[in-house]
């Protein structure tokens, strides 16, 4: 055995022996006493901070590096730094989800003996992008390298870019069409890229021949290696002021603080109980070319949600109830479950002190095996698993919310994030060459109201809290697309006393290429996949896409006619003031080719609604018709607001006196509308029973009684169905793509 | 709780603080006695004597009544046991036709009633909208909080409950 191996075989057992402290003490890697805090808590927040301030400066080199508009404009990045065991110490900005999936990548290379073989060596580079081992999806690709301080392995550096292009069976990086593991593209399964701090060049041709723009991911690799080092470095001239010892001791000190905060701020923010949310997601790509039969074309998803706040502070959120994992590439391992929900917990409890996998320490997820959150054939496709967990994230940002409320702190309730369609695309670029990449815009979709007001328009998503759409401009240096507008979708919030933000859409047309295929993910159209709260309602389903094939753009142009600059408030600005073929695509853009003078229009989603929307102060009303955020239709039907006057002529007021009336009026006519929910729940018993519903929603209920005997029962109590009930299996789904 | 502070939280209730004191209170160390400061404005808020235990919605409290402990509404509508779904006791309207979709949802997508309804809680005792489900038809109506009072009280606020 060589000396590294040696080393490296205690790393093994360190590994172990840190997990059995962990469970025999309660307390991270048996720290049971915060030793180096109490005898200088100044000292012990510094040295936290030089560690977090080495990874954000890593970070921001990294972002000069890339090439890529989603790491340079969007931020699609983080760093971090971990122990020898794989936890995470500090962390940067930017894409928290992936502090745990490295964590994860980390203890898989420890634990399937990479000791031995390959080796874990100084000068070392691993590469990741196999949600099996330790990431969300296959665009997601980390980068570790070991920091070893006089030969001892003292801890390692990592860093993430979500890659543009993934080399799948579409082009960009959510690759929609994956239905099995095979579509996605170029998988690094926790591989040695690197040796003596290079990256090998035999790696670097290979990511050259099977990716449609290996400069994104090419110069990524050298970033996040780049980011890596600076992180090293700033680890080991620690190392050099305080010792190695202390520097051990204190880097475990920070994560069983991390730990013990989480827990705290449940206690402080929180009220201990059961909270119990759910929602929905559908799909929708019957008829669409490139579908393959191996599952259903149109399938729909229930996502129940549980949550336990248990006295200890600690939250168990349980998955029972899932929806089985499909042939489809929404599915998402453990790993990706738990960046959803360390991302979240970062932006709800851990916004402040030392953010680190302590958080992490002080939850636990329940994600039943076979089930979409767990899937138990690592052949399945995770490449659009956002699909599946910004929902289930924002259900669990409604529960977390609902403590917030109970406990008095209305400022930081939220109605939670929302989905985020992408568009991927690739084909013959403006510059004659071939091209493919992710367009980052999605993320800033609206977001979900707050307790207090409405909520941001266009500006957040749960998966990276520096939201930011990035640059027109920028966007159009790297596709061979011009913006025709950017605009905000009226009305795209849900309603409340307090609305959701508002989403926005783009158009554009294709330019200067004769070929272009795009193709979007993360559509929800046949069911809202987001809510509401306390009287909100969800914000719509995503507007659908807009084409217009062969259109007359460049003669309107040339005759310097108006041009169209987005849908329009009614849907038909486009079939108005364009000729050529229009087409309406429901869900997933999956489609022929297009090309110069094609029209695309892809739109986000706005965010749920908080409190009744007869609450909403007439004058917010007004400002949103003003500002072009809602429609005076809108105000009328939603919030009962009578108005003067018109938009047209600037004289648009509300008559406040017709409002209050209206208002009463609409509070009656909801009560004679309304039924007792017992009334209700008699009349709908027989419907039930006999699976009086759409083939989707019977399978759907199928699906889960047959994965879930905790499920069905609740599901036949509620419905008081006899025991053993089940829905034969006679449904008729159509899974042709006809 | 000093006048300034009370009026402070009574804006922040209403959604009338400014949003420079908001965005303070947002990222400035949370006070640990909110929850007694706010309880003491909504009961301010409300026209009935009952105890209020704990807020659970928007215009939804658990009371102390008697011995009971119950859901009540701002209105003072009762809806019964705080352990059992308050929603029980509401009254419901279900939208689930393109046309009552579209109610809410003017000049907007909306879902296929086929696959999604949306069901609307509202108080029997002054019509307010207390909760709004967007699921699946048959889906189990959705018990969203169950607290554990006792819990909370004895452990976590240390005051008798």
């Amino acid at each position: 055995m060589t000396e590294a191996n040696s080393l490296n075989s205690v790393l093994r057992k360190r590994l172990e022996e840190s997990e059995t402290m962990l469970a025999e003490t309660g307390c991270y890697d048996g720290i049971t006493t915060l030793e180096c805090r109490d005898m200088d808590p100044l000292k012990f927040e510094t040295i936290h901070m030089k560690l977090r301030a080495g990874c954000v400066s890593a970070r921001e080199i990294a972002r000069r590096i890339s090439a890529s508009p989603g790491v340079r404009e969007v931020g699609e990045m983080v760093a971090a730094i971990y122990t020898p065991e794989g936890d995470a110490v500090a962390i940067s900005n930017g894409i928290m989800v992936h502090v745990h999936t490295m964590s994860r990548f980390i203890k898989w290379m420890i634990r399937n003996d990479y000791e031995h073989d390959p080796g874990i060596n100084p000068g070392d580079i691993f590469a990741n992008n196999d949600a099996f081992i330790g990431t969300v999806q296959v665009p997601d690709v980390m980068d570790v390298v070991p920091i070893f301080h006089e030969g001892e392995l003292v801890g390692w550096a990592g860093a993430v870019c979500h890659e543009l292009e993934a080399g799948g069976i579409t082009p960009g990086g959510d690759v929609a069409l994956a239905q099995e593991r095979f579509g996605e593209g170029l998988f690094i399964c926790a591989e040695k890229i690197g040796l003596n701090d290079r990256i090998r060049r035999d790696y670097v041709i290979r990511c050259e021949r099977n990716l449609r723009m290996p400069i994104y991911w090419i110069l990524d690799e050298q970033a996040k290696v780049a980011a890596c080092f600076s992180m090293r470095d700033r680890v080991l001239e620690l190392i050099d002021e305080i010792g190695v010892d202390f520097y051990k001791r204190i880097s475990k000190e920070f994560i069983e603080e991390g730990r013990r905060t989480q827990l705290a701020r449940v206690r402080q923010l929180t009220v201990p109980g059961t909270y119990r949310s759910n929602t929905f997601y559908g799909h929708v790509t019957k008829g669409k070319p490139g579908f393959q039969p191996l599952g259903d074309p149109d399938w729909l998803y229930s996502i129940p949600l549980k949550m336990d706040i248990e006295l200890d502070g600690k939250i168990v959120v349980d998955f029972e109830g899932a929806q089985p994992w499909g042939y489809h590439s929404m599915n998402c391992t453990p790993a990706g479950m738990d960046g959803g929900m360390f991302v979240t917990l970062t932006q709800h409890m851990n916004f402040e002190g030392l953010v680190n996998d302590g958080a992490w320490l002080a939850t636990q997820l329940k994600l039943p095996r076979g089930t979409w959150t767990n899937p138990d054939s690592e052949f399945c496709a995770t490449a659009t698993s956002w699909a599946l967990l910004l929902p289930a994230y924002g259900a669990f940002q409604r529960m977390l919310s609902r403590g917030f409320l109970a406990r008095g702190f209305l400022e930081e309730v939220f109605v939670g994030q929302v989905n985020s369609p992408m568009i991927e695309m690739g084909g013959i670029s403006q510059y004659g060459k071939p091209f493919g990449i992710a367009h980052f815009e999605c993320a800033a979709a609206g977001s979900g109201a707050l307790a207090i007001k409405d909520g941001l328009d266009t500006a957040y998503v749960g998966w990276n809290p520096e939201s930011d759409m990035g640059n027109i401009e920028i966007w159009e240096l790297d596709m061979p697309m011009v913006y025709l507008g950017r605009s905000i979708l009226p009305n795209s919030g849900g309603a409340g006393k307090y609305r959701g933000g508002n989403a926005f859409m783009s158009t554009w047309v294709i330019n200067k290429s004769p070929e272009v295929r795009i193709v979007t993910s993360e559509h929800s159209s046949r069911v809202f996949d987001n809510a509401g709260m306390c009287g909100g309602y969800p914000a719509p389903t995503c507007q659908k896409h807009r084409v217009v094939r062969n259109s007359n753009i460049y003669q309107r142009v040339e005759q310097r006619r108006p041009l169209a600059h987005s849908t329009g408030l009614d849907q038909n600005d486009l079939e108005q003031f364009y000729q050529g073929n229009q087409q309406i695509i429901e869900g997933p853009h999956i489609a022929a080719p297009m090309k110069e003078g094609d029209i695309f229009t892809h739109s986000y989603n706005g965010g749920g609604g908080y409190g009744d929307p007869l609450e909403r102060d007439p004058v917010l009303v007004l400002d949103d018709i003003i500002q072009g955020h809602s429609s005076q239709i809108h105000g009328e039907r939603v919030h009962g607001i009578r108005f003067k006057g018109t938009i047209d002529d600037e004289t648009l007021e509300i008559d406040f006196s017709q409002t209050q009336k209206t208002r009463k009026r609409l509070r009656t006519e909801r009560l004679q509308d309304a039924v007792p929910v017992m009334e209700w729940y008699e009349s709908e018993k027989d419907k039930v029973k006999q699976g009086d519903f759409s083939p989707e929603v019977l399978k759907m209920y199928r699906a889960a009684m047959d994965l879930s005997e905790e499920f069905a029962q609740e599901f036949r109590a509620f419905w008081q169905l006899e025991n053993g009930f089940a829905y034969p299996q006679n449904e008729q789904v159509d899974l042709s793509n006809e | 709780m000093n006048n300034r502070q009370r009026e402070e939280y009574r804006l922040l209730l209403d959604g009338q603080l400014p949003w420079p004191q908001t965005k303070n209170l947002m990222s400035s160390y949370k006070d640990r006695d909110r929850f007694f400061k706010i309880l003491e404005i909504y009961q301010d808020k409300v026209e009935w004597d009952e105890k209020i235990l704990l807020p659970i919605g928007e215009h939804l409290f658990i009371v102390q009544k008697g011995k009971q402990r119950i859901v009540k509404c701002s209105c003072g509508h009762e809806f019964g046991d705080y352990r059992k779904n308050w929603k029980f006791q509401a009254v419901l309207r279900v939208r689930n036709t393109v046309e009552d979709l579209e109610g809410i949802y003017p000049h907007a997508d909306v879902c296929d009633p086929s696959w999604m309804e949306i069901r609307e809680f509202i108080c029997p005792g002054c019509g307010t909208l207390l909760e709004v489900e967007a699921c699946s038809p048959g889906y189990p109506i959705t018990f969203d909080f169950c607290p554990d009072l006792e819990g909370f009280y004895s452990q976590w606020l240390n005051h008798p409950l």
